[in-house]
């Protein structure tokens, strides 16, 4: 009888486990897949609008490629979370 | 090396029937980068005028156009054209007053019979489908008018019509809408129209012809054959005049530019009736040379001086003095911005550590060598000096990359017969996949780590670079800011490393406890933090909303592994999906089913090899650079400096 009780308990303590890590995996995905949907939507107009101002001056590249790289640490952020999850 | 070259200011003046023996030398020196005389502003030039051309300027930039011209009749670019034997110049000069005037003729006589053909070809072609609604209505095209009591209408209607009036009609059914003429007497028009237009009616012009409509456009089509057939004819002879003329007409627009160049150069002089001055700029190991050159030229009758260089006020051209290796990565800088004249040029830096990345990033094998073949291949057709420059960065990341391929072993995604001597990258990918895996927490450890050490660098960069351009009271406090910069980071490192032990980090956390839980690390690093943040706010208090992007930017280095891993990520998946799940499964027991999953299998590798190539290279490339142009350069580099572009040409085709 206490067998079969502590039986069940390790099973329920095993699929609590796996459900755990499941739960991070599912965590991690969404840090880095949310923050990359931001990152992208960000850049979006950012970069439109850089592409027009090198089309009228081929000088301001490195100024607007700048700019427009600012939004991807939000994806860096969620990259960093999601690993410190994982591992 | 990590300076732009050394630049002197030269003043040229000479009287004025000195000033085409004084041009020539300067444009066969190709080294006098002239500084425009500007009327307006000038100061110290009160008196003197723009000079004027010298005697053959309109004829040559004329005849300069003409050959232009001509080559985008045949889109020939110099760039194109490997330089085989040089031809002289004096030679040249009598066969362009000779053969150019016939060539232009005969390729402007051509062209224009070619674009008339087009032109007749289109509108034939404009008939034929104006023509083609009627071929399914029988009768002459005559039919169609020449009527005083019946109106004709022809077009399109979406469904069929009734009249109430009396009629002839003729339909040829078409998808979804049919094609209608109908022919009605004269009185009964307004029936007719509102009829059709309840049945959406859209008119079409009945041809001005007469006769068959198929036989119409069987005449059209044939028509249409024949020009084609000139046009081809007429194409073939500019093809053969584009061959025999092709490099006679390069060298002679060298010959041309050569001439343009010269004889308008005193628009960039300041002049006076009997004189003239130029300045400019020349490398200041060239002046004497140059020097020596003007006098022996002249005769002596010539005064050339160097002028004092003022950093503050003069815009000194740069051009990059670099060693050999470094040289091709200085198209990666002009992409950013050229250094300026007082500034430190980041080439040298750019040209090892850009590879360095790449080869980190990418870090197999088997892309390695597919980006060297690559590189070597399209050496042949990338002939320009900016596609030459991009080739050579390539293959020097390419060799980088197979470097840390053979130290991450991988090959295409697959392992060499050697464990990583670095650390590990490959996944558990597929059902039988073991091995250790990934070690994730090392490889971003090194990244940070490569991170700190390329920002303290950029840092310090910029404390030389402040210290060598400002100047008083902004000078001290600029160099000190950024040693702040170095301090907050630093700091914080030191305050984490005495709370949490790390993997490849020094260990702080076992010293000795000073006050509650502190230790003695902690208590430097919130020193050197604060120190830094005193220093930072000193140069400028704004600079203070910055301070989040230390974290922010050291993080960033992480996409040296994200990035990596993705590509591992790739290769691994296509070499389970094309041979662990497609190929492997069939060898055992070949059936035609079988073969043809093998087929499928290779056709997934080949494919997915080449998309993560594509993609592999793409990443690699981008993200190095973008490491360098955001959180490296933007520590000490501005740039903006005006390019160096001396008075001459390289010739190719032709000489004195």
């Amino acid at each position: 009888m206490a067998a079969e009780v502590v039986a069940a308990a390790i099973t329920d303590i095993e699929l609590m486990k796996a459900s755990q890590i499941g739960m991070k995996a599912i965590g991690a995905g969404l840090a880095v897949g949310l923050t990359g949907l931001a990152s992208g939507i960000a850049e979006m107009a950012i970069g439109s609008a850089a592409v027009g101002a090198t089309a009228e001056n081929k000088d301001v590249f490195g100024l607007v490629l700048l700019l427009t790289v600012i939004p991807e640490t939000i994806v860096i952020f969620g990259l960093v979370v999601g690993l410190l999850l994982l591992f | 090396m990590l300076k732009p070259e050394q630049m002197s200011k030269l003043l040229i003046a000479a009287t004025r029937d000195q000033m085409g023996p004084v041009i020539a030398e300067l444009y066969r020196h190709n080294l006098f980068h002239i500084e425009d005389y500007v009327e307006a502003s000038a100061e110290g030039y009160e008196g003197f005028k723009i000079g004027t051309p010298l005697k053959g300027a309109s004829e040559a930039s004329g005849d300069l156009v003409k050959i232009r011209a001509i080559q985008n009749t045949f889109s020939i670019r110099s760039e194109d054209f490997e330089a085989k034997q040089r031809l002289r110049q004096s030679g040249l000069q009598a066969l362009i007053e000779r053969d150019l005037p016939a060539i232009e003729k005969e390729v402007e006589g051509l062209t224009v019979e070619r674009s008339k053909l087009e032109t007749k070809v289109k509108e034939y072609e404009q008939k034929i489908s104006e023509l083609t609604p009627f071929t399914g209505i029988p009768g002459d095209l005559d039919l169609y008018r020449g009527y005083s009591n019946l109106v004709v209408f022809a077009g399109y209607v979406e469904k069929e019509v009734s009249f109430s009036v009396p009629h002839e009609t003729f339909v040829s059914k078409g998808k979804g809408r049919h094609f209608l003429v109908v022919i009605a007497p004269v009185v009964h028009r307004n029936d007719v129209e509102k009829a059709l237009q309840e049945a959406g009616y859209q008119a079409v012009t009945i041809p001005d012809e007469s006769g068959v409509p198929q036989e119409r456009i069987s005449f059209y089509s044939s028509q249409i054959a024949s020009f084609k057939k000139e046009i081809e004819d007429t194409s073939r002879k500019l093809d053969v005049i584009k061959e025999t003329h092709a490099e006679f007409l390069v060298a002679c627009e060298e010959i041309l530019k050569v001439q343009v160049d010269q004889t308008e150069a005193p628009l960039r002089f300041a002049t006076t009736d009997e004189t003239f001055v130029a300045e400019g700029w020349v490398p200041s190991a060239s002046v004497e040379d140059l020097k020596q050159a003007l006098v022996k030229a002249t005769g002596g009758k010539i005064f050339v001086t160097v002028l004092p260089t003022n950093i503050e006020h003069d815009v000194v051209p740069v051009e990059y003095d670099n060693p050999p290796f470094a040289k091709p990565t200085q198209m990666l800088m002009d992409v950013y911005s050229r250094p300026k004249y007082s500034e430190l040029d980041p080439t040298l830096m750019l040209s090892i550590v850009f590879p360095l990345f790449f080869g980190l990033i990418l870090g197999d094998v088997g892309y390695g060598l597919i980006l060297l073949a690559m590189c070597l291949g399209l050496r042949k057709f990338l002939k320009g000096e900016e596609g030459t420059q991009l080739l050579t960065v390539l293959r020097n990341a390419s060799f980088s990359s197979i470097l840390f391929g053979l130290l991450y072993s991988e090959f295409l995604g697959f392992a060499l017969p050697w464990s990583p001597i670095m650390f590990s990258r490959h996944l558990n990918i597929g059902a039988h996949a073991t091995g250790h895996g990934p070690q994730i927490p090392e490889l971003m450890i090194l990244a940070i780590w490569i991170g700190l050490l390329h920002i303290t660098l950029g840092r310090v960069l910029g404390m030389v670079n402040h210290a060598r351009q400002d100047h008083g009271d902004h000078r001290i406090k600029a160099v000190m800011a950024n040693f702040g910069w170095i301090c907050v980071m630093w700091g914080i490192l030191m305050v984490i490393w005495s709370i949490v032990q790390m993997p490849y980090m020094p260990d702080f956390t076992t010293l000795p406890e000073i006050v509650s839980g502190v230790n003695i690390a902690a208590v430097v690093g919130a020193v050197m933090l604060i120190a830094g943040i005193v220093f930072i706010a000193r140069d400028s208090g704004l600079e203070l909303v910055e301070l989040p992007t230390i974290i922010s930017h050291v993080l960033s280095y992480a996409r040296i592994v994200a990035v990596g891993l993705s590509s591992v990520a790739i290769a691994m998946v296509v070499n389970y999906i094309a041979i662990g799940m497609l190929i492997e499964p069939q060898l055992e027991n070949i059936t035609i089913v079988g073969v043809l999953f093998i087929v499928m299998g290779v056709a997934v590798f080949l494919i997915g090899h080449a998309l993560n190539t594509a993609l592999g290279i793409l990443g690699a490339g981008l993200h190095s650079i973008r490491l360098h142009y955001v959180e490296f350069f933007t520590k000490f580099y501005k740039g903006g400096g005006r390019k160096y572009s001396p008075f001459g040409l390289n010739r190719r085709f032709t000489e004195d």
